[in-house]
């Protein structure tokens, strides 16, 4: 199902038909899934995340533009949550807590798949000790396919910021990347 | 190969090995029900809540009613008295007259004792001004001859009320 498709069962899981629901569900879980798991490493904050996305996607319906895509935005909702919940404060405690762990331990793996993965792909495990406000960058540029000015827009900040940041992130990865021996063109 | 394809098929690799947890549809639909019942007004506790505050508001009233004033019957309502001179006291004091009439009376003869009251009070209230003054000469011939013949008709109840002597 594409994306237009689908716009007429969110209107109607937005009105309460629980089976249009279950549809919009399956039709994005795994999309809303991986992109909070790919900012967010904690897997009971991922999950709180993509609850508050689909509330978010409930209640904010209506604000949806249908000459844009879709998907626009959605991961649009799915940034300002985990902006959101960056932000709160009590989570910032939890999360000094893990950054702390986390220079103990490494890493702390969402997935066992993850950490398999992790031993064939050491690119991935860069991205993700690159800093956040790189990292969705790399993301959405990479895993969405969305232009330098379109991720501007949906973090809302200035093109010349994404521009810079996106340049930084590449500069961080092909140091490190070049470290730990992969062969990635220095351009 | 470039960085930028390598990301893209890194990420897109390591996406796969990504699963949605099974166990995350419950709460996201436990939400969205949350969410639908909140849409249509209110949780199904709040709606009993409110339904109960509606159902008291209704019954409370008509309680009131069905307790109402025996004095409402023949007077209307307190604010005739007012315009007539008299005060919320003195319908309090009617209405206790009323209510003592209709426990001493039998059924039969309160409806007609209460009958003749109206008739008597409709009279008394055109001769009253607003300052609770009589003026008599305000009755036809006609008017005076039913008012006495009133009071007669009623004096045995007011006995039968008044007499606790002889039951």
């Amino acid at each position: 199902m594409n994306d237009k498709e689908l716009l007429p069962w969110l209107e109607k899981a937005t009105l309460g038909d629980e089976s249009a629901f279950q549809l919009v569900y399956q039709a994005t879980h795994q999309d809303v899934y991986r992109t909070v798991a790919f900012l967010v490493y904690n897997k009971q904050d991922i999950e709180d995340i993509v609850n508050e996305v689909y509330m978010r996607i409930w209640r904010s319906f209506h604000t949806y533009d249908p000459s844009r895509p879709f998907r626009y935005w959605l991961h649009g909702i799915i940034v300002r949550q985990v902006q959101d919940w960056k932000r709160k404060a009590w989570r910032r405690i939890r999360l000094f807590e893990r950054n702390r762990q986390m220079t103990c331990e490494q890493f702390e793996w969402t997935d066992k798949a993850i950490l398999q993965s992790e031993t064939q792909h050491e690119l991935i495990s860069l991205i993700r000790q690159l800093s956040y406000k790189l990292r969705v960058v790399v993301i959405l540029r990479y895993f969405h396919d969305y232009s330098l000015e379109e991720i501007a827009e949906m973090l809302q900040i200035p093109v010349g910021t994404a521009k810079s940041r996106h340049h930084l992130a590449l500069k961080e990865l092909r140091k490190r990347y070049s470290l730990t021996g992969g062969d990635v063109y220095v351009h | 190969m470039s960085i930028d394809k390598e990301l893209r098929e890194e990420l897109r690799q390591a996406a796969d090995a990504l699963h949605c947890p099974p166990g995350l549809y419950g709460r996201v639909r436990h939400s969205y029900q949350h969410y639908v019942n909140e849409k249509r007004g209110r949780s199904p506790m709040k709606k009993r809540i409110l339904a109960g505050i509606a159902a008291a508001a209704i019954l409370i009233p008509s309680a009131a009613f069905a307790a109402s004033y025996l004095a409402d019957d023949i007077f209307g309502s307190s604010a005739t008295i007012e315009q007539h001179g008299g005060t919320q006291e003195d319908y309090q004091v009617i209405e206790e007259g009323l209510q003592k009439a209709k426990s001493k009376l039998t059924e039969d003869e309160f409806k007609t004792y209460m009958e003749l009251s109206k008739q008597l009070v409709q009279l008394k209230l055109k001769i009253t001004d607003e300052n609770g003054v009589r003026h008599e000469e305000k009755l036809t011939e006609e008017e005076q001859q039913q008012l006495e013949q009133l009071a007669s008709r009623l004096a045995p109840y007011f006995e039968k009320i008044n007499g606790t002597s002889n039951p």
